[in-house]
């Protein structure tokens, strides 16, 4: 059984936020969620200022705090690594929310099909969507997961249902990467089995020093960051990402 | 299939006058049979290659379709330039595509011009027998009337060549706004078409002038490929200095960072020549044998010739002989020739460059001399000058220092900046030198070269962008100057101003500076057909007719897919057919030159397009009758050697040809070298042309900057009073491209609102916080006017105290979603004298003032 895990290169990363961008196309969701963001920072006074770009997707711990708050077990962490999300049983508490010290989790307060960033339900539009919404849907999402066949992947768009970055659980047990890492133009995200010394990530892993986020906080994640440091106090975010003020 | 079928809106249910928004929004009409395809269909599940649409590279993508339905692009593995990954334009073009804020249908206009539009739904019919008749009717009386304006052309044979030259039109481009500037240095110093990028296969320190490296654009090719190759340079040891007022361009990727005070980027090249040369850290053989460093120069600026040929000192005759004769040249001394003194243009420019020591370019640019000091001293010791390298079996000179520069090209002093980072990298031999400076993606001699240099300065009347004219002899065609003079015909030597305007994929009220004078120029055309997916803010305002043209649901191309070491060609195949009633561009030329008449016969559309897409026998297309567009690109294909034809496209997406040979690549390689061309480091023709403009009457704000060696001169924008104490920059943002994609929503989201970057110091001396909305205010130096527009400051450590920047993008009002994500610096932003400069470059830089609003 391969463990999954993910490695981000720092040193490659340029910020672009393509991977923000196929994450949304992949798993189709919402406007406002974000599975993975893309800070971009910047440090110092003028002229010794410094700029640098980290990724975060869900960290998918192995001490997951979210699936230890969870009552109802529909968030759960699975044998491959990957930290599920079920959201026939998610009853909307979000617990796992303020368990999170990562603030992965989206809640979807509003239908999530009329939050495709149009609302596809306008009756208007049912001709362009054709009753599938949005009109990229992919068919995938749908599928349950697992030996568990549990519904994890990215259609958790449920009103009142949390949801958070899958790994792509949909595509990895399809024997594909994650979108993200899929689309990176860089080739900074790289998944796979940490378990495997030969995968690429544990490669990665072995050639450069890594760190991950928050460490002292006993999560163990299993994304791992190399190609810089954690960051110190003094940064700030320059460009976010997100509604429009 | 039948998804055409449904998503077309009917005819008939539209009819009377509707405003542009409520037609744009949703007047789509449901078919049953579309639901019953999709669950007939549903499993099918498809991967169609094509090319993205948005970007400016066009990008590999494998579309994938389900049930005849789009869910998903992804990158194509087998394209070079981007190797199975998209930039987020192209993942997101997907909503563009499904854009419910498309133009759905032909829209003729219902209300008078010039304010905000309201058309209403006509037949392909109608509106295309009307915008032919416009254009056969003008162009029969006045050729000249009819202007044909792109933004970016993605099949340049179709349309550039092809349907420009078949009506007539006169071409208008947008990259006056973009890199002409730097083109037109590069074409004309070493006889390239492109501006400056490096060899990063073998780069080991490069100077990273401007805002590209990271951020959004670059030479020939996007933001995508460039920064794979650097992050893979950087790998390999590639030291990076970035040169530009802001840090974001470079990003993580700066060693170091010279925040250079805006526009004064020549002086900063000039005070590195000077110091290499003070260094002695110049490539002596390679100025003697590959440019006119030895040409001997007289006192009156002009070369000593005989019989048309150029002379040089020759130390082992001791004789002036002619350069073909020369054993051995000499760069520098003073020689008597007949009784008059000449000396090397090296000579000349040793002196010229005197003053301009790092000191002295410490107070232009505001960067420290001790700085530019060890800069020209790390580009003289990286340059390795003397070193060769073993490249396929070549022994090539190795100089892996280069320069990579694009968009900062467009600012008042740009053309001679460029020529000034040129001459930086002649000093060093490195130009198309193995690691070195490149231009082009391989060595491809542009004739620029050549027309460039002999370009002279007419007497009137003139076209309307003033093409060989006393204001802008070497011209960039910029739609501000063709602004000025179709207000102002009389002041330009314009004799009549164009009355029909088709927009193709440009929207020049929101992309072109400055938004006033285009506002007030386009009020003047008597006729205007926007080609567009969107009703673009020009249309808004000023189209006749709107044609609703596909986004990447089209055949077009084609295609280059070179990522500059690996060859490779494509072609945009439609991944489902056009949704609403819309068409693919090439359709829709081939109805309208059908209907003006010049589609048939030996001088005709058919005929251009034989000759622009190279097409062969037994492939030519019959000049007797209008082909499918399909049809042509399978004869494209097939005269390309291409067996299958467009069928190969379809299945493969990608035709690879290789990687380029070194022989082929570098300049350096070719026999003789560069094909013989000579580098001009001292631009003879530009001081004749000057005297060309003075004897014709020019005023000195025109022909100043024609000088033989670059030379600084004060900014015009410095001129302005001393409350306009801060500079304006603008820059593009990796998420969107030019003013076609702001409103797809996930880009959109990305980088939701537009800002004004200001230094924390800046702001504070103001009394302006983080997140205060302010006032930026400009000031033209020539005629005192001023603009200003409100927007959000937001506080940057990676900017200079004195400089305030803003994204370009913003500022659009038809579509929703763009709404309200603020105002373009297009609006604060100059055209004319002063700010449109020496080649008809646009300037991107102005003096502003900035307080709490």
């Amino acid at each position: 059984m391969p463990r999954y895990g993910m490695v981000i290169d720092l040193d490659r990363c340029t910020g672009c936020r393509a991977c923000m961008a196929a994450c949304k196309v992949e798993n189709n969701t919402p406007e406002g969620s974000f599975w993975m963001y893309v800070f971009r920072f910047e440090e110092g006074e003028y002229p010794n200022t410094r700029i640098w770009f980290m990724p975060r997707p869900c960290m998918h711990c192995d001490n997951a705090p979210c699936a230890k708050v969870c009552p109802v077990g529909a968030r759960y962490k699975r044998e491959d690594g990957i930290v599920a999300t079920d959201w026939d049983r998610c009853i909307g508490c979000r617990y796992c929310e303020v368990a999170c010290p990562y603030s992965v989790n989206y809640f979807n307060w509003r239908d999530p099909e009329e939050n495709q960033y149009v609302n596809w339900k306008d009756p208007e539009l049912e001709a362009l969507s054709g009753g599938v919404i949005p009109p990229y849907k992919n068919p995938d999402l749908d599928r349950p997961c697992g030996p568990e066949k549990r519904h994890i992947a990215g259609a958790s768009h449920v009103e009142g249902v949390i949801e958070k970055c899958t790994f792509c659980v949909h595509r990895v047990e399809a024997g594909k990467t994650t979108a993200c890492a899929a689309n990176c133009p860089e080739h900074a995200i790289i998944f796979g089995d940490l378990d495997d010394p030969a995968s690429e990530p544990s490669q990665k892993l072995q050639r450069k020093s890594s760190f991950r986020l928050l460490e002292e906080a006993g999560t163990h994640p299993r994304v791992q960051y190399v190609g810089g440091t954690p960051h110190g106090h003094g940064w700030r975010q320059i460009q976010p990402a997100g509604k429009r003020s | 299939m039948k998804r055409r079928t449904f998503l077309k809106s009917s005819a008939a249910a539209a009819s009377g006058s509707l405003v542009a928004g409520s037609l744009m929004a949703g007047c789509l009409e449901t078919i049953v049979e579309a639901t019953i395809d999709e669950k007939q269909a549903a499993q099918k599940e498809e991967w169609v290659p094509t090319t993205c649409w948005i970007g400016k590279q066009d990008c590999g993508i494998l579309a994938r379709r389900v049930g005849g339905r789009v869910v998903k692009l992804e990158g194509h593995p087998a394209n070079p330039v981007n190797h199975g990954t998209l930039c987020p334009k192209g993942i997101a073009q997907i909503m563009a595509m499904y854009d419910t804020n498309r133009v759905k249908a032909p829209l003729i206009r219902t209300n008078e011009k010039g304010v905000p539009g309201e058309f209403r739904r006509a037949s392909w019919e109608e509106a295309l027998t009307l915008v032919a008749g416009k254009v056969k009717e003008t162009r029969a009386r006045d050729p000249h009337a009819v202007i044909w304006q792109k933004g970016r052309s993605k099949a340049k044979a179709f349309y550039d060549d092809a349907f420009a030259g078949a009506t007539g039109a006169t071409k208008l481009h947008h990259g006056a706004y973009c890199s002409d500037a730097g083109y037109r240095a590069c074409e004309y110093t070493v006889g390239l078409h492109g501006v400056l990028h490096p060899d990063f296969r073998h780069c080991r320190y490069l100077l990273s002038w401007g805002w590209n490296i990271t951020n959004a654009g670059g030479n020939k090719l996007c933001y995508l490929t460039w920064p794979r190759q650097l992050v893979d340079a950087r790998e390999r040891g590639l030291k990076v200095v970035a040169i530009d007022p802001r840090l974001r361009g470079a990003g993580r990727f700066a060693d170091e960072w010279l925040p250079i005070k805006p526009g004064t980027d020549l002086a900063l090249a000039m005070a590195l020549c000077h110091q290499l040369v003070k260094q002695g850290t110049i490539d002596q053989d390679y100025l003697k044998s590959f440019t006119n460093a030895p040409y001997l120069v007289k006192d009156d600026g002009t070369f000593l010739r005989m019989a048309g040929s150029e002379m040089v000192w020759d130390a082992a005759t001791g004789a002036a002989v002619v350069r073909a004769e020369a054993r051995d040249p000499v760069l520098s001394g003073e020689f008597t020739v007949d009784g008059q003194p000449v000396r090397p243009a090296f000579e000349v420019f040793t002196k010229h460059i005197a003053t301009y020591t790092p000191e002295w370019a410490e107070t232009v640019c505001g960067i420290p001399a001790a700085t530019i000091a060890h800069v020209a001293k790390e580009l003289g010791e990286n340059a390795m000058i003397g070193n060769k390298m073993l490249v396929e079996g070549l022994s090539l000179p190795y100089r892996p220092v280069a320069i990579m520069a694009y968009h900062m090209t467009q600012q008042e002093l740009g053309f001679q900046a460029v020529r000034a980072m040129l001459t930086v990298m002649m000093l060093l031999g490195a130009v198309e030198a193995v690691g070195g400076q490149r231009v082009d993606f391989s060595w491809k001699p542009n004739d620029n070269y050549d027309k460039l240099d002999q370009a002279t300065v007419k007497d009137g009347p003139y076209n309307i962008y003033l093409k060989e004219s006393k204001f802008f002899p070497i011209n960039s065609n910029n739609s501000g100057i063709v602004a000025k003079a179709m207000l102002d015909p009389a002041k330009y030597g314009v004799k009549s101003i164009p009355e029909v305007c088709i927009l193709h994929m440009t929207n020049p009220l929101i992309a072109y500076p400055s938004r006033k004078d285009i506002m007030e120029a386009y009020s003047k055309l008597k006729f205007v057909v926007a080609i567009d997916p969107w009703l673009s803010e020009t249309a808004d305002y000023f189209a006749d007719v709107v044609l609703p043209a596909a986004t990447m649901e089209k055949y077009e191309g084609p295609i280059s897919a070179t990522d500059q070491y690996v060859d490779a060609v494509t072609l945009r195949v439609p991944p489902m057919a056009p949704l609403y009633e819309s068409r693919g561009d090439i359709d829709i030329y081939l109805d309208l030159c059908e209907k003006i008449g010049v589609l048939l016969g030996p001088d005709g559309y058919l005929a251009l397009l034989n000759k622009s897409l190279k097409l062969k026998e037994p492939y030519l297309l019959p000049l007797d009758k209008k082909p499918e567009v399909r049809a042509i690109f399978d004869a494209w294909a097939k005269s390309q050697g291409i067996e299958e034809g467009v069928a190969f496209f379809e299945r493969n997406g990608v035709k690879v040809k290789g990687p380029v040979p070194a022989s082929k690549f570098y300049g350096i390689a070719q026999n003789p070298p560069f094909d013989g061309r000579i580098q001009r480091l001292y631009g003879e023709s530009l001081l004749r042309i000057q005297q060309e403009m003075k004897a014709k009457g020019a005023d000195e704000i025109y022909w100043r900057d024609y000088t033989p060696l670059p030379t600084w001169r004060p900014l015009t924008l410095d001129a302005s009073p001393a409350d306009y104490d801060l500079y304006l920059v603008s820059f593009k943002l990796i998420e969107f491209k030019q003013s076609r994609s702001a409103f797809i929503p996930i880009l959109n989201e990305l980088a939701p609102d537009q800002c004004l970057e200001i230094n924390p110091k800046a702001a504070s001396s103001r009394g302006i916080e983080d997140g205060d909305e302010v006032w930026v205010e400009s000031h033209n130096a020539i005629t005192g006017e001023t603009r200003k527009l409100k927007v959000v400051a937001s506080y940057r450590e990676s900017i200079r105290p004195d400089t305030v920047g803003m994204a370009h993008h913003y500022g659009m009002w038809v579509h929703p979603r763009a709404k309200g994500m603020g105002a373009s610096p297009n609006e604060l932003f100059f055209t004319g004298e002063g700010y449109v400069t020496n080649t008809a470059d646009q300037s991107f830089h102005v003096k502003v003032r900035v307080y709490k609003a």
